[in-house]
This record gives C-alpha cells, structure tokens and sequence, in this order.
C-alpha cells in the first residue's frame, strides 16, 4: 500500500482532523510517511492526536474553520513554514437535524459557513501560485444525504449538495493547473457520531444501515478511498462524488 | 418563564393550536406528538432553554408537566 500510493514526504492538510474519519485518515497518512497539516476545533482531542502521532513531521493548529477571514493568513503562515500543499482533505461536517418550522436562517447560514463557505475559502486560498504543487488532490468528505431525501436534514443535505456541485465546476476550472477535485459520499460509517445517533435512536433499527447490504462502514473504508484519491494513482479521476456505502446508493 | 409561556413556545413547536394543550395533557393524546415533534422538542430545549434533551429522558415524559419541568 506504501509504495503503489506513493504518499511519502507529501504535505497534506486535513481540516476536522481530530475525530472520526478524519482521525483515521490522519492516522493511515502518518504510516505512509506524509507530512500532515491537521485543523481541529477541539483543543483536548487535537493534544490526543499529537500523543498518538508525535510532531516530528506534522504540524497542529487548533482552529475554527469558520473564521472565513483568518484562513488566508492559516494557509500563508502554513506554507512559510512547511512548503507547498499536494493535497486537502475536508472532513468537517457540522450535523443538522431540524423540522422546517424550526429551520431558522441563521441555522441554515451555521450550517452552510461551516459546511460549505469555509470549504470553498480553503480552497480558494490553497489554490493561490506558490501555495500547493502540481497534482494537488482535494477530496471533500459528502454524504448520501446530498443525494437522497429525508426528513429533518434539509439544511445539512443542501450544504453537502452544495459543495459536490461546486467541486464539478472547480474540477474543470483548476485541471489546467494540474489541480483535482473529488468528494467520497459516506453512507452509514461506524464513527463517534454515529455512536451518538444509535444511542439517541431509542433501540429502534436505522432506516438507512437496514438498506446498505455490505453493513456499517467502518473509519478505514472511507479513508482507504481517500487515500487513494490522494494519490497520483487516482490521476484520471476529477469532479466525481464516489459513493462509498455499503450498497445504499444502489438498494 | 412562565408555564404558559412554554406551553405557547410548545404548541408553536410543534404546529398545534394555541390553547390546546395544559400542564396534565397526556403526550399519548396528542396526535401531533410524533418523532417530527420530539425533533422539534430537542432543537427547542437547546435553543430556548439551553438544555441537551436526550431520547431516554423523552421517553420518560408522559405529560406536557414533565416537559414544562424539564425546560426548567
């Protein structure tokens, strides 16, 4: 896997990176010898995961990504410091579970800053000259809920259908610059949230893990894709959303 | 807060008339007490009241009273 990757001394900035999928990718990528660059808001689990890694080779800023205006200056100071980016990975996902009476538009504004806003300003930022390499992967992680209806989750669905449209259009406007775009679209996947949502469901079984025939996802599928995409073995694919879901898309 | 006050931010929550429910309604009476509604009810108290409603404690309301003693 070291090898056909490939992913050794690569700079790769991972924002949501101190729990769930984002922890496990973190974890995979210190393995194949890349040099991280992990965000996280939560002070107590980014120490955790700089225990567990060391900081010989990477680099942990405790940051919110919805200071749209301090990530210019995040990504300067990242790049002073440890040289151009080869490749971003997105793992914040802010949840939202709200009935449309209650849909109130500073919710909806919470969700899309988080979600889709403070994406697109990483991107716009790493993607200035002199900031990242040619190959520059970026994968977002998506969610089926950009695709599939249900109740409750109107604002967290848009945002995430949101960032997979705009990674279509990026995905043609940066591939002159050897720039790639993907997101990989999770369905159920065995993480601290989903833990919180089992444990909220009161015993009843989740509509969503019934459909998906491969059963729930574990950390490292996901980030075994991401990976992937990470690497120049991934060249010939951009623009996609890559469902990753134990067979719910298709069910 | 008064209790009056949660009820009209309850029925509001949850899209029922104003003036149906009082403090001994029986959740199990009102129609409209679905899981929509407990969503409703979750998003409320953290909003309103700044409290985290778990889906055990909702379990144990069986009258508007326990909610209005929840919200506090």
């Amino acid at each position: 896997m070291k090898s056909f990757l490939n992913l050794e001394g690569k700079l790769i900035l991972i924002t949501g990176a101190s729990a769930g999928i984002g922890k496990q990718l973190a974890i995979q990528l210190n393995q194949c010898g890349a040099r991280l660059a992990l965000i996280g808001s939560n002070q107590g689990r980014l120490e955790s995961l700089k225990n567990e890694l060391g900081n010989a080779r990477h680099t942990y800023i405790h940051f919110d990504v919805t200071q749209l205006d301090k990530i210019p200056n995040l990504i300067q100071t990242l790049v002073e410091g440890e040289g151009p980016i080869t490749g971003y990975v997105n793992c914040v996902g802010m949840r939202s579970r709200r009935p449309l009476n209650l849909l109130t538009s500073e919710h909806v504004q919470e969700i899309f800053t988080s979600n889709y806003f403070s994406f697109l300003e990483f991107i716009k930022n790493i993607c200035k000259k002199k900031n990242y390499q040619s190959g520059l992967s970026i994968v977002q992680i998506s969610s089926i809920a950009s695709e599939r209806g249900a109740p409750s989750v109107t604002a967290y669905a848009g945002s995430k259908a949101a960032v997979d449209a705009s990674i279509r259009c990026l995905a043609k406007e940066l591939a002159p610059k050897g720039i790639r775009l993907n997101s990989v679209v999770p369905a159920q996947t065995n993480t601290p949230i989903f833990q919180e949502l089992l444990a909220a469901s009161e015993g009843k079984p989740d509509p969503t893990l019934q459909r998906q025939f491969l059963g729930l996802g574990e950390p490292e599928d996901v980030s075994n894709l991401i990976m992937f995409l990470l690497s120049e073995r991934s060249r010939f694919i951009s623009g996609h959303a890559l469902p990753i879901d134990g067979g719910f898309l298709i069910n | 807060m008064t209790n009056q006050e949660k009820i009209a931010l309850l029925e509001d929550a949850l899209e029922i008339e104003s003036g149906t429910l009082n403090e001994s309604t029986l959740l199990s009476d009102v129609a409209e007490y679905d899981s929509m509604a407990k969503l409703s009810l979750i998003v409320l108290c953290d909003e309103e009241f700044s409290k985290k409603l778990t889906g055990e404690q909702i379990k144990e309301f069986k009258t508007v009273g326990d909610i209005l003693n929840f919200m506090g």
